[in-house]
């Protein structure tokens, strides 16, 4: 097992969408993966998550309860995220409102402020992939040139380039190699 | 050369059903299986073939009952609650011999039910939601990938049999994404003199589910109960993980079986002995195998998604002297692994007291 993966967020930020890229790049890059939706009813701006499990054998459980990997784009969906994660995993917190501080000392901490980043790019709808770009810096569990392929593949011309910029720049937003705390 | 993409699993259904050669879709949209409709509504027209959403289930049912009858291949798909309303036409297709395809996409029950995936639908589509004395052929997916075989599989074992089949799957398979290699398109069909063609040149066919004569009823349906016995001898479809020196079995479908499968490895770790069976074939269940199973290991775990239906089966094969425990969730909830390890560290330290 390579890597077990919950991303998290609100309905809009394109949670789905880094889950799929994920998936395409590791399944581009040889690896079996599973991408499965958390799906309910729900209205706009209501939570959305997603599984990702990548991996050099086949892959059992659809569902992921222990991730060793949490993205979350908001702090709702971190506060839920954080207790689930493995020991010595990885969250990922999306810093746009500032301030969330994990409990556990056990796991690896790191943040992005990546609305912000992206908005500096020109759209703040560009986030998730900063985000995206700022995990696979620390943690390249695909590469980013596998993201690139697997975008090439899902998006039109009209927005590609934007959200190359934005993974790239996502990627060199992180300084730290190792922020355990 | 065959491709291998990324697919979403009620997409790997429609796909397989266009490979098939489906003629004629017939659906009306409900959760959790809406891709399906929603991927044949662009891919038939493309092809010049039929796709029709229909005005409720009963209609889309009642059109594969027409379509099938013309010879062509044809199927409709649902969930649970619409499911429901097409029992009196599959009854009405195994009576009349008609093949088709019908996909039910499982989600929570009963009633409305909610959109998360279940396998609450066992004793409707094994046993017969439907009136009468009939048998359904019921293919049971694990995987994106069986989806796509699975269902082109249907088609011919529905045209093999002159009998409705079923892929009965859960919703939360449906929705999930994994690689699949895209199947050669089928390009062989079987002849079907009985179809309703027009009758050129030919005596008439006559396709109906029943006779008023009350002498030719009974070996009429005899003719299809051993028609059953046939499939059953010749149609059971299982996979075994770890088998051959298992002491506690797990058996399992759907994506419970995919938990399993990772339980059942974690479990190995641990140093508990256990197995899998996994169904790909509901009916014709795989008794036999289970059965001689049940001769050397005592210990059996039924993991399944709904208040406890596939496992009355085991306990059929297995007989009384083996022990069948259940670990299940209900109501559109999945089963996470480490319930299941943790069921079969329970029977493993109850064995070890023993």
């Amino acid at each position: 097992m390579l890597a077990e993966i919950v991303i998290s967020g609100s309905g809009g930020q394109g949670v789905l969408v880094i889950g799929r890229l994920i998936a395409e790049a590791g399944f581009l890059e040889g690896q079996e993966v599973v991408w499965s939706p958390s799906y309910s009813a729900e209205k706009r701006g209501g939570t959305v998550s997603c599984m990702v499990t990548i991996s050099t054998e086949k892959v059992g459980s659809l569902m992921i309860t222990r991730p060793t990997i949490g993205i979350a784009m908001n702090h709702a969906a971190a506060i839920k995220l954080e207790p689930a994660l493995k020991k010595d995993g990885w969250l990922l917190v999306n810093q746009a409102e500032n301030g969330y501080q994990p409990a556990r000392k056990d796991i690896h901490f790191l943040t992005v402020s990546a609305n912000q980043l992206a908005l500096e790019l020109g759209s703040e709808s560009t986030a998730n992939i900063v985000a995206l770009g700022a995990l696979l810096s620390i943690h390249p569990v695909v590469s980013l040139d596998g993201v690139i392929k697997a975008m090439a593949q899902l998006f039109g011309s009209k927005i590609l380039e934007m959200n190359k910029q934005a993974l790239i720049k996502g990627s060199k937003s992180v300084k730290t190699k190792d922020e355990k705390i | 050369m065959s491709k291998k993409v990324l697919m979403v699993g009620n997409v790997a259904i429609a796909e397989g059903a266009v490979l098939a050669g489906c003629q004629a879709y017939f659906g009306y949209p409900i959760t959790p299986q809406n891709e399906i409709l929603e991927h044949l509504s662009k891919r038939l027209p493309e092809l010049g073939r039929v796709f029709l959403q229909t005005e409720s289930e009963l209609a889309a049912i009642s059109m594969v009952i027409g379509a099938g009858a013309t010879g062509v291949r044809a199927m409709t798909s649902t969930s649970s609650p619409g499911f429901s309303l097409q029992q009196e036409g599959i009854s009405y297709m195994a009576g009349a011999q008609i093949p088709g395809v019908i996909v039910n996409v499982m989600r929570g029950g009963p009633g409305l039910g909610n959109i998360g995936g279940a396998q609450g639908d066992y004793f409707q589509a094994v046993k017969g939601g439907g009136h009468g004395d009939y048998r359904i052929i019921n293919l049971a997916p694990a995987s994106v990938q069986e989806m796509m075989d699975l269902t082109m599989l249907a088609f011919e074992l529905a045209d093999k049999y002159r009998n409705p089949t079923f892929i009965l799957v859960d919703g939360f398979l449906g929705q999930a994404m994994e690689p699949v290699i895209i199947r050669d398109a089928v390009t062989k069909f079987p002849a079907k003199p009985w179809a309703i063609t027009g009758a050129k040149g030919r005596p008439k066919n006559l396709l109906d589910s029943f006779e008023m004569n009350p002498v030719n009823y009974p070996s009429r349906v005899k003719k299809l109960l051993d028609k059953y016995e046939i499939i059953r001898r010749n149609e059971v479809r299982f996979e075994g993980l770890l088998l051959e020196d298992a002491e506690i079995v797990v058996v399992a479908y759907g994506s419970a079986s995919r938990s399993a499968m990772s339980a059942v490895k974690l479990a190995r770790t641990d140093g508990i002995k256990a197995g899998l069976l996994r169904p790909i074939t509901l009916f014709p269940f795989p008794e036999k195998a289970l059965r001689e199973l049940s001769l050397r290991i005592q210990a059996f775990l039924v993991a399944e998604l709904s208040g406890g239906q596939m496992i009355e089966d085991v306990r059929l094969a297995v007989g009384l002297d083996c022990e069948v425990d259940l670990v299940n969730r209900y109501a559109g909830v999945p089963l996470p692994a480490e319930e299941i390890l943790e069921s079969l560290r329970g029977i493993a330290l109850k064995q070890r007291k023993n």
